[in-house]
């Protein structure tokens, strides 16, 4: 395998409803903020990589807004995956492993605030014949599986707290959470349900954001930057879509993504420093942990989604902030995760560290 | 955003059973295929709130008031009309807005004569795009009060505009382009 690095990172402030910026206003400085920090020009982007939806957007091919901040004239070598930005980060591995340039741009922009109601709008994102019609309410899938892992005795509702106060303490050191302060367990047992066992902290609150990272291989990596996040492993897997089928205790998904991705990086999910987990929910943590294998790994240190998600750029944001404990010396090794679908139906497990494979 | 298709013509069945997949006639028994669902209701509802973003709504705004609004990029020189925020060429910033006349000549046009469902204008008509004077880019609109058969790339022409009180933050408070210059005048 070719060595490729993430070099760089930057993100813009998870809004509730961001009314000001376009697509583009959001991407722009972000961009700039991150190729800056590495001194790299923009023609020096082999290829750029983007994801969004355009289920949150209201409009078909709603990303080629924003090609406006990428600038593409000169035309650039470009591509968009219909999901979260996470996905594009490996296609640009891929791209940067297949040896067809050294630079690539990521980015992902989320803007959870355009829908009027999100309930009208992802039913449609399920199947058509079975789930759909039933519209259930789009917390609904997420109940049923913590409702499962409480049965199973995995987790409990005070277990579940404890993971809120946590993060949303953690988050009082990242400046760019939506949401964030010292709460008590038991305040956050007396919060309302939204849908049971799923009370209104162990939601993650949907805003709308972007987030950019650098990704170079080899020499230009090394060039760009004193340290730097290596991609030592990288692999994403996808359960069946009718939830019914699955056992939603489980996520064998991830753990098979985690299997081929340690087996790439030559060291597993149990010896990273931290591990950025995409938990749209509470319960997705503990539920994460035992498909990994995560034990004394310290979890979520920016907050995590529980603290802000901007939709389809929240599992980019979880790579970045894996690579930059890295980038800046407070970590040896890294886990980032993401996922798409209800009920964590598709999960992406990326491994880095401060050293190039041997 | 998405209505339901009143008749989806994907689900209907085939006219009649596909031969291929007939049992020989020697077998009496042959198995019949299940009959397949031809449509189900499920109708969707999605209501956004679009953000039109800083550059766009000082174009916007400006229809409204009448004026036509353009920016230049401090380091290309270009200017647009419609402005963006940034130039899409080298990502500055553009400066501040400045009116143009809206007066320019068709770079390039087409004649719509085809009937569509939820057509505005009566075809045929003119779609052209306007190379307006002291803008670096073109603007599309409709070119009217001129037999489509008369019209020519480079022909002159002026945005003929809604009245003060019909003006909104849209393109429709120009109504059209029509003709401008000596020979119509
Ligand atoms: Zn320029």
């Amino acid at each position: 395998m070719r060595d490729v690095a993430v070099v760089s990172f930057a993100q813009s402030p998870c809004e509730a409803a961001n009314r000001r910026d376009d697509m583009a206003g959001i991407l722009l400085p972000v961009i700039r903020e991150a190729l800056g920090a590495v001194g790299v020009d923009r023609d020096d982007v082999d290829f750029f990589a983007s994801g969004s939806h355009d289920f949150f957007e209201g409009r078909t091919f709603a990303y080629i807004e924003s090609l406006d901040a990428v600038g593409a004239w000169p035309p650039v070598s470009e591509s968009h995956v219909e999901m979260d930005a996470a996905w594009a980060f490996a296609e640009a591995w891929s791209w940067l492993q297949l040896g067809e340039g050294d630079i690539a741009l990521v980015y992902g922009i989320g803007r959870g605030s355009l829908a009027a109601d999100l309930d009208q709008v992802l039913p449609a994102q399920l199947d058509p014949y079975f789930l759909a019609p039933l519209r259930p309410h789009r917390d609904a899938l997420a109940g049923l599986q913590a409702a499962a892992m409480i049965d199973a005795g995995l987790t409990s509702e005070r277990d579940l707290a404890e993971i809120v106060v946590r993060s949303l303490s953690a988050a009082t050191g990242n400046p760019y959470a939506q949401k964030s302060g010292h709460l008590g367990v038991d305040q956050v047992l007396d919060a309302p349900y939204v849908s049971t066992p799923l009370r209104e902290h162990d939601v993650a609150p949907v805003g709308d954001a972007a987030a950019v990272v650098v990704l170079a291989a080899g020499d230009a990596a090394r060039r760009l930057g004193d340290r730097q996040a290596w991609v030592r492993g990288l692999d994403h897997r996808m359960d069946t879509h009718y939830p019914g089928v699955r056992n939603l205790t489980r996520s064998e998904s991830t753990r098979v993504a985690a299997a081929r991705a340690a087996e790439l990086a030559g060291f597993g999910a149990s010896e990273v420093d931290i591990a950025e987990l995409h938990t749209e929910y509470s319960h997705a943590e503990p539920l994460l942990a035992s498909a990994l294998g995560l034990e004394r790994t310290v979890v979520n240190p920016s907050g995590g989604p529980l603290a802000g998600r901007p939709v389809t750029a929240t599992g980019l944001v979880r790579i970045g902030e894996a690579a930059r404990r890295i980038l800046d010396g407070r970590a040896g090794r890294a886990l980032a995760h993401a996922t798409n679908g209800p009920a964590l139906q598709h999960n992406l497990v990326c491994l880095m560290s401060g050293e190039a494979a041997a | 955003m998405r209505e339901p298709a009143s008749e989806p013509s994907v689900l209907r069945e085939p006219a009649s059973e596909p031969s291929v997949l007939r049992e020989p006639a020697s077998e009496p028994s042959a198995p019949t295929l299940p009959e397949p669902l031809t449509t189900m209701a499920s109708p969707f509802r999605m209501d956004y709130t679009y953000v039109a973003g800083t550059g766009r709504s000082v174009f916007l705004r400006g229809l409204a008031e009448g004026r036509m609004l353009a920016r230049r990029c401090p380091a290309c020189a270009q200017v647009y009309l419609p402005p963006p925020e940034f130039c899409s060429r080298c990502l500055s910033r553009l400066d501040e807005p400045f009116e143009l006349d809206g007066r320019g000549v068709i770079s390039t046009f087409c004649v719509v004569s085809f009937p569509f469902p939820g057509q505005v204008h009566e075809p045929p008509y003119v779609v052209a795009h306007i190379q307006v004077e002291g803008s670096g880019t073109r603007l599309m609109h409709l070119v009217r009060e001129v037999d489509p058969a008369d019209v020519r790339i480079g022909m002159e022409v002026e945005p003929v505009w809604a009245g003060e009180d019909e003006r909104e933050n849209s393109l429709t408070s120009i109504r059209h382009y029509r003709p401008a210059g000596d020979e119509y005048a």
